[in-house]
């Protein structure tokens, strides 16, 4: 350890320059062949192959369908719309049972508890009125459709299922600059678009990496998947004869999530032509072999790695938009509530782009979780339009029992087809949920990034709504 | 001397995980560090959960573990701290998850290192393993999956891969718990210096390159004469790599002679191969 | 409510408008950034760039070639070269100008970071051939020292660029021009090319579309006055002799059998296998290392196992693998050997 000088340090480094000159660029290539060459004698001696094994011809088998012109695609969207509907159908009962307990008794139950110990209005009102109710309804709204869809998911992901469909599908991602893994980000995404982003892990390119985590929010989650069918099947599910309107306003539903789709490639492709020209990119799949997956384990393991990790997030960003919401609807300035000074100054640009103010002022204020989105706007509504004998108070939220219900309040509130439909389409296009966006900058570590996932889908949300409204004007004539 | 093979009786099933604690995520003050390296999706961490107690979610699927996890346990009374590095198939490429692994093997000096291998795919596997020996020499292969080898018809000989690697081997079925303690067993050892390797260090075949390294590897030698394998330095000035232009540059190659020895001074004559103990 | 007519029709302008600024490459942001190339500092690194380049090749230049090479005219290149004494950066002498020590320095910093970027958008982007040298004209004045050394780094410290030019190291090395002109090779010799001459674009233009890139092999088939016709990639090209004057070769001791690099993976279909003869030198950086990780390597046998229902990309068996391969990657695998028995 002597004689340690700067000398030496130079003059080594100097050499090898003149060396790497001299021996030019193939070192790479010949190294990482006769690491495989040794590799591969090593592997011969100490192994030996006896018979053909049963399972490999299983996994060939299996493949050979999987990827076939003839199975491949039916059979992924037979496995797709299987999850999905386990999911809706088996979300329901314990959804209903979770808001019963905490929305219906659990509010309740902690009004009076405050009342019993006299805790003024002024507290128990942001609290509990504000904070724990938009809590509880993130949590009964959220919790029972993660818990499914997750768990199924990573089951098709154990069992090596999820890498055949990207390789599927990677013919059409490849056209738009994109890798065929985005497929299940986006699958990931219809969950939640939190887990969607970290999902996109699994990407290794980064430009792909990149355009998956930016056009994620495209897929619709499951805290707008009841928006969508609530206002389908109140605006668009009745222009249909009472036997075809669920029919139709699933088609409705449908439609938006294709144009979500649309937007996906559309975005994607742009993105890869434009300001990820210059960023890095190569493309590699591998097909690992099918393994039976443990069922118990992928349960518990995706439970507490995917639905409680996004669920406690959500929570965390729910209670505070809670606290807000009550704040906005009960301060006064000059005798009209912060909310309504909002509304009135949202208005004009709601309108002109087919909203109106308050459906702009829900989606500012539930940017923490698109779950608070319907109880808001029903809120604000019954608020501002002085709606007698509905709700239980300012700022505290509610939902009601049937649609129809619901129909007649948002009508009352000035809604109309246009409004209904320009919902839809701004609840698909808008910017994510700040679940999403924390996400987002914690995945790429970059404030540009998160900025641009933001802007982006609201941009394009505006435009859109905003040429429907006036070509919708200009035809329909209101 | 060199000891790859282990009494039968200390490892046998009458007593398998007597020795084990499992800390899971508590990793303050060990006596150890092992670190798992190894090519994406081969169960890599499942061993950790099985070593650690802990439940990282391991899915068929490469690129699973991004961030790196690190957990605790206490075998034989001595205190581990296990840190699992992100799967890379190779250490010569430039992507960021082969640099983290590479640095903290090289410059992190960890007691242990542990190259997790899928054993039905041992040939692309072992590429990794021939370029991790060049690094360093406290080295368990841990040949995992072997059930699922088994039901492909392939058999591997555990011994004789030790022998040609010149360091432990350990096969394991690490979702049913196959052979864990077997590992833990071969980690403590050569966490403990009872057990030394002679690990096979390759040779390019390229004359060109050859005379480079040779040249190059006498000079660092000279400047350098505690570190154990010049040669790969060599290589990788050749390759431009820019962590090894900058440890030479600021002069902390010299850091590089201890490489896995922290707390014993071992006497090293000529290259590297030749270690005396 | 305004008249929805009225709205529309700002729309669409807004959106026009918006489009006008924001378009890339014609759009008003980018016209702006390309006029900015045209400032005082821009103009003098180019400047020193053209001295460089002529020095290098052994050629004098004047006022009139560095007007020439910046599209400039005879009294602003005469008040350039006037600024750039003024500042030691250059000398005048009888003939011709030289660069001073201190402009030789500033000159090979300018051009190491026009061939890293080259490199990088060569490597690890998808940007198209002829703008390489367009993008890192452009992004070559905008770089300090850190950033520069960061961009090597991340690329493996690189020796060339694409067209095989020598990267300056950062104490300003560099060895001197390689190979020999293609026209001057004999005909029915074999030889590897070093290095393809992106100026004038022109010439360069038709090289690219020709599809010839530094590591391609080429054989003379036949050479006249006119012109040459060369063998590369089991496709002929006829080349004038002006144009294949900007490119070099370093000419083969041995001939090279000639069958071997008409093959790739993208060929095989399922159930067949091949052995890898190498990878084609046109795929560089990361993807040809991640290639080389998945074990593409000399002497491996690949089996094509799998089309996906689009038939694009295809699963190979490689070392007991299954890897996906996009075609556009499998047609970079050079294979001999082909057989169809390849059930493994």
């Amino acid at each position: 350890m002597n004689g340690r000088s700067d000398t030496p340090n130079k003059s080594i480094l100097a050499v090898a320059n003149a060396l790497r000159w001299e021996i030019g660029e193939g070192l790479h290539d010949s190294v990482t062949a006769d690491l495989y060459r040794e590799a591969e004698r090593i592997a011969g001696v100490v192994t030996a192959r006896s018979g053909k094994g049963q399972r490999l011809d299983l996994d060939r088998i299996l493949d050979r369908i999987l990827t076939s012109r003839a199975f491949g695609f039916p059979t992924m969207f037979l496995l797709l719309a299987l999850v999905f509907w386990l999911t809706i159908e088996g979300a329901n009962v314990p959804s209903a049972l979770l808001s019963t307990l905490l929305v219906d008794q659990g509010h309740p139950f902690l009004k009076s508890l405050s009342a019993a110990f006299g805790v003024p209005w002024w507290v128990s009102g942001p609290l509990v009125d504000g904070t724990y109710l938009a809590m509880a309804w993130v949590v009964s709204v959220m919790l029972p459709p993660m818990a499914i869809f997750f768990p199924l998911f990573t089951l098709l992901e154990d069992f090596g299922y999820l890498p055949r469909v990207a390789f599927n599908l990677d013919f059409l991602f490849r056209k738009a600059g994109a890798h065929g893994k985005q497929a299940l980000t986006m699958a990931m995404g219809y969950g939640c678009n939190a887990a969607g982003i970290v999902s996109t892990r699994i990407i290794d390119s980064p430009r792909e990496r990149l355009i998956a985590i930016l056009t994620n929010n495209f897929a619709l989650c499951n805290g707008r998947w009841p928006t969508q069918i609530l206002i389908a099947s109140i605006f668009i599910g009745v222009l249909a004869p009472p036997y075809l309107a669920g029919a139709v306003s699933a088609l409705a539903v449908v439609a938006v999530v294709l144009l979500g789709i649309a937007f996906t490639f559309l975005v994607s492709w742009m993105l890869s032509r434009t300001i990820l020209r210059g960023t890095a990119s190569t493309f590699s799949l591998e097909l690992p072999p099918y393994r039976p997956p443990r069922i118990l384990h992928t349960l518990y393991t995706s439970l507490i790695d995917r639905t409680l990790i996004v669920l406690w997030r959500a929570v965390v960003w729910a209670a505070p938009a809670g606290l807000v919401i009550w704040l906005v609807s009960n301060i006064s300035i000059g005798g009209v509530s912060l909310a309504a000074h909002v509304v009135q100054s949202l208005d004009p640009l709601g309108l002109l782009i087919g909203l109106n103010g308050i459906i702009l002022l829900a989606y500012v204020i539930a940017i923490p979780a698109n779950e608070i989105v319907i109880p808001t706007l029903l809120m604000l509504t019954v608020l501002f339009h002085g709606i007698a004998d509905v709700g239980t108070g300012a700022g505290v939220l509610f939902e009601l029992d049937s649609p129809a219900a619901v129909a007649d309040l948002l009508h009352a509130g000035g809604w109309t087809l246009l409004t209904g439909i320009n919902l839809m389409l701004f609840s698909l296009l808008h910017n994510p949920c700040s679940t999403t966006l924390y996400t987002i900058y914690r995945e790429t570590g970059s404030v540009k990034w998160t900025l641009l996932s933001a802007l982006i889908p609201l941009v394009i949300g505006f435009t859109v709504c905003f040429f429907v409204a006036q070509v919708w004007r200009i035809v329909v004539g209101v | 001397m060199t000891r790859t093979e282990i009494e039968q009786c200390e490892i046998c099933p009458a007593n398998p995980n007597a020795k084990l604690l499992h800390l899971g995520a508590k990793i303050d003050g060990s006596d150890h560090i092992v670190a798992l390296a190894g090519n994406p999706n081969v169960g890599k961490s499942t061993i950790f959960n099985q070593l650690t107690g802990l439940r990282q979610h391991t899915g068929n699927w490469p690129g699973k573990t991004v961030t790196r996890a690190e957990g605790a346990y206490v075998y034989d009374g001595k205190r581990y701290k296990v840190i699992d590095l992100p799967g890379t198939y190779s250490l010569l490429s430039t992507s960021t998850d082969e640099e983290i692994a590479r640095d903290f093997i090289l410059f992190g000096r960890p007691d242990v290192t542990v190259v997790v291998v899928d054993g039905t795919r041992i040939a692309r596997n072992l590429n990794l393993v021939l370029q991790i020996l060049d690094i360093t020499d406290r080295l368990v292969v841990n040949v995992n999956l072997v059930d699922e080898a088994k039901r492909v018809g392939l058999s591997i000989d555990g011994r004789a891969l030790a022998r040609e690697l010149g360091v432990p081997v350990v096969l394991t079925a690490a979702r049913t718990g196959e052979g864990i303690p077997h590992l833990l067993h071969e980690i403590a050892n050569l966490a403990s210096g009872k057990v030394f390797t002679k690990p096979f260090r390759f040779v390019t075949t390229s004359k060109h390159v050859q005379r480079g390294v040779e040249q190059l590897s006498q000079l660092i030698q000279k400047a350098y004469p505690a570190i154990p394998n010049t040669r790969w330095i060599a290589l990788r000035l050749l390759e431009g790599d820019q962590s090894i232009i900058d440890a030479i540059r600021h002069g902390e190659l010299g850091l590089l002679a201890t490489t896995g020895r922290r707390d014993e001074h071992v006497a090293v004559e000529g290259a590297g191969d030749e270690r005396t103990q | 409510m305004p008249d929805p007519l009225l709205a529309l029709s700002i729309g669409i302008g807004v959106m026009g408008a918006a489009a006008y600024v924001l378009w890339p490459r014609s759009g008003l942001i980018a016209r702006f950034q390309q006029g900015f190339l045209r400032a005082k500092r821009v103009l003098m690194e180019d400047a020193l760039k053209h001295l460089y380049d002529f020095e290098y090749r052994n050629l004098s230049s004047t006022l009139e070639s560095i007007a020439g090479a910046l599209g400039i005219n005879g009294d602003e290149a005469a008040a350039l070269v006037t600024r750039l004494e003024t500042l030691g950066l250059i000398v005048r002498r009888q003939a011709d100008l030289g660069l001073t020590a201190a402009g030789r320095s500033y000159a090979l910093r300018i051009v190491r970071i026009h061939r890293l970027w080259e490199r990088y958008l060569a490597d690890e982007t998808n940007v198209s051939e002829p703008d390489w040298h367009r993008e890192a004209e452009r992004r070559e004045h905008y770089m300090t020292g850190e950033e520069t050394e960061r961009l090597s780094k991340y690329l493996g410290n690189p020796l060339y660029d694409p067209h095989g030019d020598p990267i300056p190291t950062s104490f300003g090395t560099l060895p001197g021009p390689r190979g020999t002109s293609l026209a001057s090779l004999e005909e029915g010799r074999s030889a590897t090319v070093v290095h393809v001459e992106d100026e004038p674009s022109s010439i360069y233009a038709q090289l690219v579309a020709q599809n010839i890139y530094p590591g391609l092999l080429v054989r003379t088939i036949e050479k006249s006055s006119k012109r040459i016709v060369l063998e590369a990639g089991g496709n002929d090209i006829v080349l004038a002799p002006v144009v294949a004057a900007n490119v070099s070769v370093v000419p083969h001791e041995q001939r090279i059998r000639e069958d071997r690099l008409h093959r790739t993976l993208g060929d095989l279909r399922p159930g067949e296998s091949a052995r890898v003869v190498g990878i084609a030198p046109a795929c560089k950086g990361l993807q040809r290392r991640r290639l080389m990780d998945l074990g593409i390597v000399p002497g491996t046998t690949i089996v094509a196992e799998l089309e996906s229902v689009g038939g694009d990309p295809v699963a190979f068996r490689i070392q007991e693998a299954s890897v996906a391969l996009r075609r556009q990657q499998a047609n970079f695998v050079f294979v001999e050997e082909i057989s169809s028995g390849g059930n493994v």
